[in-house]
């Protein structure tokens, strides 16, 4: 039997995946496609809990609306990372601490 | 107002008041006026002195022989004390008031042509303001306010003394002159302190009067007992002395007489009223005041400083050359009668010769100035290096200046006491009472009037030989420089008429009717004591008549030495010429010995003040110096040490943390999940 | 069989996921990525949410992994040769803090879920017994359909203006600079 919580183990697992992409990758396109890997990870999570609303169909919809937001934030994330590398000729997120102290 | 007296007359008073305020208030309009209007002050002051002149008489004319006039107002209070200002008017003090007045009235006119119009200003604010200080002196009725003007008076002569202050020998003069007064005013002031001590009350009348404290008070068994309290007996001994310091000061007795002769740098009509007839008088007059309070023993000592003070002072007299010095150390040697007269007890005398002492002093001097005043015009005219008051210049004036030579005479002879001027009234007066008084004493008593007899002889030397010197024989200025024209004449009219006036006062009809007589005087009379015998003693006859035929003889002496040039009684060089020549030593001994030890004792407590109080100072600075950097010390390194401490601290703590701003966004996003994290876990161990 | 179905496409997207985080090759990195989404779909699949498993297939994978291919990809050589290197290995103590944080979020949430007990909800319950379960037999996109265009329309309508202005944004963004 599939319970609720093996999604649930799923959707953990790949969670801290796109954690370790996030904080580790020295490329900011990798950085993105881990922040995606979260969002993914969420999405999973609103879609099991989503069977069990057939009237409303909460978590659906709410899986819907959250991809395209993914996509619109992601297109935005690009343009800002082409700006990066227009104005620092790297997108090393590492390099880029021109507001260190 | 309280009244104390046998009769309350206001107009009198008041009469009195304007009478001693008037030259007050011309010494003000003399100070206010500019410099330009000279003449002015002197007409200003001289008609002022004669309206208080008038009032003065006027005064003289209600209080003389009608009792006592005493008003007073309550002035201030110390805690249980109350001292009252006012105004008493007896004898004494009428008296005094209208001679004052009467004297200053021709010295004012002599003034206003002796001294230049430049000056004039200057000279009367000084001579109004001693007179008013003099007028006031002798009617206030308190110690205290007495003791004020004694003070005042004092310092208008020195203003007077050195009055030409561009001389050095004025301003040493002056000096001398405040400085010897100031002695007498310790004097004064301690006496004034001791009789309040014993007697609670500053009052004249309370104490001195006939039924006063002092009168009253008697010595017992060591102990000074009055019915205000009682103290040891050398009190009573302390006060005499001090008040005998004030007189001997202000009346120029020995030991305190050596500033009158240098108090001659003054103009004469300042020697002639000041030093002359007045001021000088005022010690005189301070005995009469405070007459009571002297016992026996004290009355002794009077007398003796008088007599010898009246023998030194002639001999000095004789061998000066100096005009008016001869004249000032004549004006000490009468003092010091009128001093010895207080002295044995003939107070009425006293002050009779004090007035008749005033008027033909007064005379003389005016004369002297007259005769400098021309020689210094001629020393000018000429441009001649001589010493304008040096009787060796002088002689055969007589013809060229008759109204001063009569003058001179006549005032000589007053001074003398040679019959029909009053100076014959008072001194023999003086002469047959101190002959009285040794009567019945034990022996080596008579030799007061003896003595004073002898000092009469030699007045009549020392004043013959002036006369002599002055007026008869040749013009030895003329002898020095012959083919000059030496111009000498006998001046204006503002110098002849006070002569005139002070000559008519010198001969007897002032004063008495009988001009044998002294005790038909109303003067005398006015003073006598009530147990006064008529004198009918052998001395009434004998002592006029010696005494006059002895002056006669003297002067004829004098005559021969000087005119006929016979030979001089003692040379040059002989001990006794230098003894009197050099005032016996005395000045120079002050100078040497006392004045000196003052200056060392100055010297030495300056020493002291610079090295050992200053040096104190400088222990301390150092002390405080190192004490304040010890405190910058602690404060910059231990307080300031303590803050940067803390500081860096600080500074340790926000560096530390601002390395955590590293700019890396992966890193920030680190630690925020960190932290997130451990709130989960936080909450799941909970 | 659904069991099977469930663990097969789990492992292949939790594998495509670690390949993801081990790669330094951009590219190998990106495509992995696709493998990944395509086996969340089929998860999407087995849980009775067939739309949103198309919806993610069409808009995520062919549209955002594809936008980002195209954006790196034709941004010119030299920018492919910069983000072409990579120095790092796979294993290195820089990456450590990260994996220890990764590992300890998944210990975390792990820990959290299985103590949850998702099932026994109150309103999970609820729902079974209303009968508000999804089954096979009646799950169709047309309750989808009639909520999105009843109770969802406004955020439905709102979020095509979102795009509307991330379209914009990112067009502005990325503009070429006139030379100044």
């Amino acid at each position: 039997m599939i319970t609720l919580t093996h999604y649930l183990l799923v959707s953990a697992a790949l969670f801290s995946i796109g954690i370790y992409v996030v904080l580790s990758k020295q490329n900011a396109i990798q950085v993105l496609i881990g922040i995606e890997m979260m969002l993914n990870a969420a999405i999973l999570n609103l879609v099991a809990f989503g069977k069990f609303d057939k009237i409303n169909n909460a978590g659906q919809t709410f899986a819907l609306f959250a991809i395209v937001l993914a996509a619109a934030s992601t297109a935005v994330a690009l343009a800002i990372i082409l700006n990066v590398y227009r104005r620092h000729q790297t997108i090393d997120p590492g390099k880029i601490n021109q507001l260190k102290d | 107002m309280i009244a104390a007296t046998s009769h309350i007359d206001s107009p009198t008073v008041t009469y009195a008041l304007a009478a001693v305020g008037l030259p007050l208030l011309a010494a003000i309009i003399n100070l206010l006026l500019p410099q330009r209007l000279g003449k002015l002050a002197g007409w200003i002051s001289t008609g002022i002195i004669l309206l208080s002149a008038v009032l003065a008489a006027i005064v003289f004319g209600r209080v003389w022989n009608h009792g006592q006039l005493h008003m007073q107002q309550l002035w201030f209070t110390i805690g249980n004390t109350a001292v009252n200002a006012g105004i008493l008017l007896n004898n004494l003090s009428v008296f005094m008031l209208l001679l004052v007045t009467v004297i200053a009235l021709p010295v004012h006119l002599y003034s206003t042509a002796y001294i230049k119009p430049e000056e004039q200003n200057r000279y009367y604010t000084y001579l109004s303001f001693f007179c008013f200080s003099m007028l006031a002196l002798v009617v206030v009725d308190s110690m205290i306010m007495l003791y004020a003007f004694w003070e005042l008076v004092g310092f208008s002569s020195y203003l007077l003394i050195g009055f030409w202050f561009t001389r050095d020998s004025a301003v040493q003069a002056n000096k001398k002159a405040f400085i010897m007064n100031r002695i007498g005013d310790i004097g004064l002031l301690s006496a004034i302190i001791i009789l309040f001590a014993q007697y609670h009350t500053f009052d004249l009348v309370q104490l001195f009067g006939p039924n006063g404290l002092v009168f009253k008070s008697v010595i017992q068994n060591g102990m000074w007992i009055a019915s205000t309290g009682q103290m040891p007996q050398v009190w009573q001994y302390v006060a005499f002395a001090g008040i005998f310091l004030a007189v001997a000061a202000k009346s120029a007795q020995f030991p305190l007489h050596t500033w009158l002769p240098d108090a001659m740098e003054g103009p004469t009509s300042v020697s002639a009223l000041i030093h002359a007839a007045t001021m000088v008088a005022a010690g005189v007059f301070l005995l009469g005041r405070v007459y009571s309070m002297f016992n026996q023993a004290e009355l002794n000592v009077l007398a003796i400083v008088g007599c010898f003070t009246a023998f030194l002072a002639a001999t000095i007299a004789l061998t000066q050359n100096d005009l008016k010095r001869i004249l000032a150390y004549s004006t000490i040697s009468q003092l010091g009668y009128m001093i010895m007269a207080m002295g044995i007890n003939a107070y009425a005398s006293s002050l009779f010769h004090l007035a008749t002492h005033a008027f033909f002093k007064c005379l003389l001097f005016l004369c002297a100035g007259v005769i400098i005043h021309e020689i210094h015009h001629v020393k000018e005219e000429h441009q001649l290096n001589i010493d304008p008051q040096d009787i060796n210049n002088m002689g055969g004036l007589r013809k060229k200046m008759p109204i001063t030579f009569v003058a001179t005479l006549i005032g000589c002879l007053a001074l003398v006491g040679l019959p029909f001027t009053s100076g014959y009234l008072s001194k023999d007066g003086i002469l047959i009472q101190a002959f009285e008084w040794a009567e019945g004493k034990p022996a080596w008593y008579k030799i007061i009037p003896v003595s004073i007899f002898i000092t009469s002889g030699v007045t009549a030397f020392y004043v013959a030989r002036l006369i002599f010197k002055v007026f008869f024989g040749e013009f030895k200025l003329k002898a020095m420089f012959p083919n000059l024209n030496l111009h000498i004449s006998d001046g204006s009219w503002s110098f002849r008429i006070p002569l005139i006036f002070l000559s008519l006062c010198s001969l007897f009809p002032l004063f008495s009717f009988n001009p044998f007589s002294y005790e038909h005087a109303w003067l005398f009379n006015g003073f006598k004591p009530e147990n006064y015998l008529d004198g009918e003693s052998i001395y009434h006859l004998i002592i006029p008549v010696s005494i006059s035929v002895l002056s006669l003889l003297i002067a004829f002496w004098a005559f021969a030495v000087y005119i006929r040039q016979r030979k001089l009684v003692l040379s040059e060089s002989n001990l006794l010429f230098k003894l009197s020549y050099n005032q016996w030593y005395i000045d120079a001994f002050y100078k040497n010995v006392i004045v000196k030890a003052v200056l060392l004792l100055s010297k030495a407590l300056y020493w002291f003040d610079r090295t050992i109080i200053d040096g104190l100072i400088q222990v301390l600075q150092q002390l405080t110096l190192f004490l304040s950097g010890l405190a910058a010390w602690a404060d910059r390194y231990l307080v300031d040490g303590f803050l940067n401490l803390i500081t860096l601290l600080v500074k340790g703590i926000g560096n530390f943390f601002r390395g955590f701003q590293s700019g890396r966004v992966q890193y920030y996003l680190f630690s925020m999940l960190a932290a997130v994290l451990a709130v989960f876990i936080i909450k799941l161990l909970i | 069989m659904i069991t099977i179905m469930f663990y097969f496409m789990a492992a292949i997207a939790l594998g495509s996921a670690l390949y993801v985080a081990g790669s330094t090759n951009l590219v190998r990195s990106v495509f992995m990525f696709f493998i990944t989404l395509f086996a969340l779909a089929g998860l999407y699949v087995l849980s009775l949410a067939d739309f949103v498993a198309v919806t993610q297939v069409v808009v995520y994978v062919g549209g955002i992994l594809v936008l980002i291919l195209f954006a790196f990809m034709l941004s010119g050589r030299e920018n492919l040769e910069g983000v072409k290197q990579q120095k790092n290995r796979l294993l290195s103590v820089s990456k450590l803090p990260a994996i220890v944080l990764a590992v300890a979020f998944f210990i975390v949430l792990t820990n959290i879920f299985l103590k949850a007990r998702a099932g026994n909800v109150d309103w999970i319950k609820q729902s079974v017994v209303k009968q508000n379960v999804m089954t096979p037999q009646n799950a169709s996109i047309n309750g989808l359909g009639v909520n999105l265009m009843t109770n969802y329309l406004l955020p439905f309508e709102a979020i095509s203006i979102l795009l509307l202005m991330a379209l914009i944004g990112a067009a502005h963004l990325s503009r070429k600079e006139e030379a100044a």
